[in-house]
């Protein structure tokens, strides 16, 4: 499956998914359902009062200013202070009101995400960069928090306020108020072909964006080669590039999202124009009064100061809408390993089987041929054959980090497909030939995952460690379990972080261990440590033991072969000393 | 923490004066934007007084359509080009400064050494690349304009109002104090919390972070649901604090709404008993009204924008901080050539005030080859970290051809030394590039690296030949043709020194047989230091230095250490069982 995100493929299928993970997200919105009427009413109470005041006002300066009545205009002065008093309130509850259902949606939207995120298979994160899913996961729904919590309110606001100012406007009098409308007309088609555009030039720019983000984490993390090879030139000419592109993007998003501004002010200029010829022209037809004009006019500013507020407000919602392509692109990825739900058994007596098994790279090209082989219950088995032959996928498969393209696999007997994930994890335990580290402790890190222990104390523990044997190896930790580890991992050693992998695995106690390369940076004296430590796992324990080193292996019962695609048995060790030269000397 | 708090007081006051003096360079366009601002801005406070005018001729039945139209078209014409013209600039200005403070910012990055790098911590360097400079830029495009055509209107509307009727413009004037006591009060509470809100977003971004980078390993122990309960957590404080933000904001803006509509109360009553009385006319009253709208919106912008720059200032702080840093001492000027006599004398590192390596010193003879053997954690790593340059000793010198190392010129220094570091390290370029990595590397220097590390055949196999772009984390490589690149790509540099980091970890003994015997053919006079696990491939080498716990315990040949080194003997041991078969093949 593609799971690469830069790579263009819409259709049908996927954008009715779209649909799908939009509703999910509503389906959050309609908990709030309550708290979005009151927020509502609140807002529709704030909407006509400020509508309302240009009304009163206007009335007041017809029938008592004009009058000269100060009696009556103190009166309607009181009865605007009673107004806005109210409006204070309720603008209290919209803002609040709406900008909690706003932060809801921000945290289920990044719940979304993050959940999508872990659903996702293993290849999902070899086809796309690290910078680049950071940059969609950090900026992308700070884009769409930015509008979320600054301009979803006042958008809303601005739609209610603009609607009542128009049917006001409208019901005043009707071909007065028509011809001030007119250019709103004029306005909504002009954004509604602008839009695309504008909002197209926003998705380039959010993609710049997240170029910068990869190069800068891809030349930082491995900037010791960079200082090492004297490339620093390298850094500058790939950032001076990205950097660049980052800067033209911006701009032609920048000239775009502005242009609504001006426009909006321009019309809505026209518009009060209009108020102004038209409304005095129906003065001296006398079908108007001056303090209609006055308060009419006051309308329009509410119609159209509202309308240039949503120009702003426009641009923030084209750059969000593009935010949300990207993460949508995200959301709607499909895991292609489910659990499939029969489990048809076959009474086996060995604990893992592989039928026919074969394996394809996304771009077709094969790495396992139709691979067959059994392994036992209780017996060690030691997996060895020249670099790239496909010995880490043949262990990535066991562990089902991948599918099989072709065949199946077997533990006890049951398609491995078949089981769930967290019963799969408790049987198999796999040691990565690369190993990754989280912010925390030692302790935390080697009870990652690891329920059975999480509540122990460190004295409690250090009884477990000292039954299976791991007590020894903590001793190159100048803190024990509590040294610490930051979130560049640095400070601690590769042979280290291997350690810390292997006790972790070891704690887990799977029925099938496997140590990919799991020992390669550790010295030979602990390693003879780790072998004692793996005898005093339970007898039942399958091991599978992938390595370059022969004396890991002398204590395999079975030795596997594995060379371009092939796995072939080997009789012994001696045999597979041979193998691997003749394997050498045909590749 | 108190340290940085009291530091962030003294220099708060230069940063402020520093995100200023960044604007310098920029004079021309923001003197233009502030023009086209104030054209823009100057230009909408004529259209009330063109309303009340028609309004007053009007009523005094002098009323000429014509002229008010004209008026009107022109003077918004001339704002709706002034403001464009404005937007334009303010985001080339914005962009440029933003790509030039990016641009001065990585460049800085780039001269620095590894252990700045090491030690600022790539994410957060990262952050000041984008998000903190994107605060800057909002700075620029947003606050400069804003600010100087808010403060403009202000200005302009009270002179206006005052110039109408000042006893009335003097009572509407009043809400300006009251709204901003009300903006500095809420935004004092608001800035706290900006800054938590700011640290939780960052704790987020390290559980995304770790959920990409750790992907394997969660997806092997089934840990998703642990990491989305670490997300969840953080992500509800995020919640609860936004909401908390939330009600400062909800709480502040009625009340604005309110003192600004208190302000067309006044004028209602008071200039309606004005009106009344006869001092002012209608349309001066309508015009009033209008300014009091005008009046409100730039205060609350000059408002929300004291929040932008109080933001761009924080994340200026930090960005100036990584600019000022010294930078690593340049380089030296010494040229001679490499032979490879090293001399380590009583070197010390300390990584966290805890030592890593303790007066290490030893002595390579050119030609020659080395091997460090030590347990793990030992500080072998570190070792040949310093004798790269990459970490430099917190006492002790290295001295090359007896000079010492921080005299030579980086370029020719760096091009003489082959560095294999022990993790695969690949750039996202084409296999070539990777190995290439040097612009002095030739093509025949290229295929003799190739062959030296046994690469041949994988790159024939490859479709695209050299050409075959690596991606990110190399993920379609084998562990070990990811070392063998690394190889390849440090003996391209045709170096005197070769420096291996733990080089035969992920290559089997064949393989590495090979590989050793090449590197042994075609590069005769390469100085050799080897980090190791395995004693056997090493045995025949000039000296071993044994290594432990950051110290040299013992050097010498193989025979020596067998024969004083207890510790080198256990080690010898431990290996023993398998010798047998490696004497086989």
């Amino acid at each position: 499956m593609n799971y690469n995100l830069n790579f263009e493929t819409e259709n049908k299928a996927k954008k009715r998914s779209t649909f799908a993970s939009l509703k999910s997200l509503v389906v959050h919105l309609v908990e709030e359902k309550k708290m979005l009427w009151t927020a509502f009413s609140a807002m529709l109470i704030t909407a006509l009062l400020t509508l309302a005041g240009p009304i009163i006002i206007g009335h007041t300066i017809d029938t008592y200013i004009r009058a000269k009545q100060f009696d009556g205009v103190l009166l309607f002065s009181g009865i605007l202070l009673i107004m806005y008093i109210v409006a204070v309130g309720a603008g209290y509850l919209q803002t609040k009101l709406m900008g909690t259902v706003g932060q809801h949606i921000l945290f289920a939207l990044r719940n979304a995400v993050f959940n999508k995120l872990q659903e996702l298979p293993y290849d999902f994160f070899n086809q796309n960069k690290a910078g680049d899913l950071i940059s969609r996961i950090n900026n992308d729904t700070e884009n769409i928090n930015q509008f979320f919590s600054q301009s979803l309110m006042q958008f809303m606001r601005s739609i209610l306020i603009m609607i009542g100012a128009g049917i006001f406007l409208l019901s005043i009098h009707l071909p007065l108020g028509a011809a001030t409308l007119s250019p709103a007309i004029i306005i909504w088609i002009f954004t509604h072909f602008v839009s695309p555009w504008v909002k197209k030039r926003n998705a380039e720019s959010l993609k710049s964006t997240g170029n910068l983000s990869s190069e800068v984490q891809e030349s930082l993390s491995n900037f010791k080669v960079i200082v090492a090879f004297d490339r620093r030139d390298y850094f500058r000419k790939r950032f001076a590039e990205v950097n660049r592109y980052n800067y033209s993007t911006s701009v032609k998003a920048g000239v775009a999202n502005n242009l609504f501004m001006p426009v909006y002010t321009f019309l809505s200029n026209m518009g009060q124009l209009i108020v102004l010829a038209f409304g005095i022209y129906l003065i001296t037809q006398g079908s108007f009064t001056i303090g209609l004009l006055i308060s009419f006019i006051a309308y329009v500013t509410s119609f159209y100061n509202p309308l240039r507020q949503l120009a702003s407000l426009w641009a923030n919602f084209q750059l969000a809408l593009a935010a949300w392509d990207r993460i949508r692109k995200i959301l709607t990825l499909e895991n292609n390993m489910p659990v499939v739900a029969d489990r048809e058994s076959v009474t086996s007596s060995s604990l893992l089987a592989f039928k026919d098994v074969s394996f394809s790279y996304p771009n077709g090209t094969e790495v396992l041929h139709r691979i067959s082989f059994e392994l036992e219950r209780g017996k060690t088995y030691a997996f060895v054959g020249p670099t790239g032959g496909g010995k880490t996928t043949t262990a990535s498969l066991i562990a089902r980090i991948y599918d099989p393209s072709k065949g199946t696999i077997l533990l006890n007997g049951c398609d491995i497909q078949s089981y769930p994930h967290e019963e799969r994890v408790k049987k198999i335990g796999f040691i990565l030939q690369e190993p990754f580290l989280f912010s925390g402790t030692v302790r935390d890190n080697i009870l990652y995952g690891n329920e059975a222990y999480r509540e122990y104390s460190n004295k409690k523990l250090a009884q477990v460690f000292r039954d299976t044997g791991l007590e020894k190896l903590l001793e190159r930790f100048d803190r024990g379990l509590d040294t610490k580890v930051d979130d560049t991992g640095d400070g601690i050693s590769l042979g280290q972080k291997q350690l810390i992998a292997f006790m972790r695995i070891v704690l887990r106690q799977p029925d099938l261990l496997i140590l990919d390369e799991a020992t390669a940076n550790i010295d030979t004296i602990t390693e003879k440590l780790l072998d004692k430590i793996l005898q005093k796992l339970p007898a039942s324990t399958t091991k599978v033991i992938i390595a370059h080193r022969l004396n890991t292996i002398a204590n395999a019962d079975e030795i596997f072969f594995v060379n371009s695609g092939k796995v072939t048995r080997a009789g012994s060790l001696e045999d597979a000393v041979n193998m691997l030269m003749r394997g050498k000397m045909a590749s | 923490m108190e340290d940085t708090r009291n530091k962030q007081k003294t220099t708060s006051g230069k940063t402020k004066s520093g995100l200023l003096a960044l604007l310098k360079p920029y004079m021309s366009m923001i003197v233009l934007l502030v023009v086209f601002a104030l054209l823009g801005n100057g230009a909408n406070l004529i259209i009330p007084k063109i309303i009340s005018y028609g309004i007053d001729a009007y009523t005094d039945g002098q009323f000429v359509l014509k002229n008010v139209v004209v008026a009107f078209v022109l003077v918004s014409a001339g704002i709706f080009l002034f403001s464009y013209l404005q937007a334009i600039i303010q985001t080339y200005a914005s962009e440029r400064v933003a790509f030039d403070l990016r641009k001065k910012l990585s460049d800085k990055i780039s001269r620095q050494s590894f252990s700045f790098i090491r030690e600022s911590n790539p994410s957060k360097l990262l952050t000041n690349l984008t998000s903190d400079i994107d605060s800057v830029k909002m700075f620029v495009a947003q606050a400069v304009a804003s600010i100087i055509s808010s403060v403009f209107m202000i200005i302009g509307t009270c002179v206006l109002m005052l110039l109408i009727n000042w006893r009335l413009a003097l009572s509407v004037i009043l809400m300006i104090p009251v709204i901003g006591f009300a903006f500095y009060f809420v935004l004092r509470k608001v800035r706290v919390l900006f800054k938590k809100s700011r640290e939780i977003i960052d704790r987020l971004n390290q559980v995304i972070n770790e959920s990409i980078l750790g992907a394997a390993i969660i997806r092997v122990i089934n840990s998703q649901q642990l990491e989305y309960g670490k997300f969840l957590a953080t992500n509800t404080e995020a919640k609860k604090l936004g909401i908390s933000i939330l009600t400062l904001f909800a709480t502040l803006i009625p009340i604005i709404t309110f003192v600004a509509n208190l302000a067309t109360l006044t004028i209602l009553a008071l200039g309606g008993h004005f009106v009344i009385n006869g001092s002012l006319s209608l349309g001066d009253f309508a015009a009033f009204n209008s300014y009091v709208s005008m009046l409100v919106f730039p205060i609350i912008v000059i408002g929300f924008m004291s929040n932008t720059i109080a933001r761009a200032s924080a994340s200026y702080e930090r960005i100036d901080q990584v600019l000022k840093k010294p930078e690593t001492p340049g380089t030296g000027t010494d040229t001679t050539p490499l032979q490879g006599n090293i001399e380590v004398r009583n070197v010390t590192v300390l990584y966290d005030d805890k030592p890593v390596l303790k007066d290490v010193s030893f002595a390579v003879k050119a030609g020659s080859r080395t091997a460090i053997i030590g347990p793990t954690a030992a500080g072998k790593s570190q070792l040949l970290y310093l004798l790269t340059g990459l970490i430099k000793p917190d006492s002790g010198t290295i001295e090359f051809e007896g000079i010492y190392s921080q005299d030579f010129q980086k370029e020719s220094f760096h091009q003489q030394i082959g560095f294999v570091f022990q993790d695969s390290v690949l750039f996202n370029l084409s296999l070539r590039e990777n190995i290439a990595f040097s612009n002095t590397v030739t093509d025949e220097s290229l295929a003799k690296a190739i062959e030296t590390a046994e690469l041949k055949g994988f790159v024939q196999s490859l479709p695209q030949k050299l050409d075959t772009i690596v991606s990110e984390r190399g993920t379609s490589l084998s562990g070990g043709q990811k070392q063998r690149i690394m190889l390849a790509r440090a003996l391209a540099l045709n170096p005197k020194i070769l420096l291996l980091d733990d080089f035969t970890a992920r290559v089997d003994q064949q393989t590495e047989q090979k590989i050793l015997h090449n590197v042994l053919n075609n590069y005769p006079d390469l100085t050799l230091v080897s980090v190791t696990q395995k004693i056997a491939p090493v045995k025949n080498f000039d000296q071993i230095i044994m290594l432990m716990e950051g110290e040299v315990i013992e050097t010498g040949s193989h025979e020596t250490l067998l024969a004083t080194c207890p510790e080198y003997i256990q080690i010898y041991n431990s290996q023993q069982s398998t010798s047998h078969y490696e004497l086989q093949s």
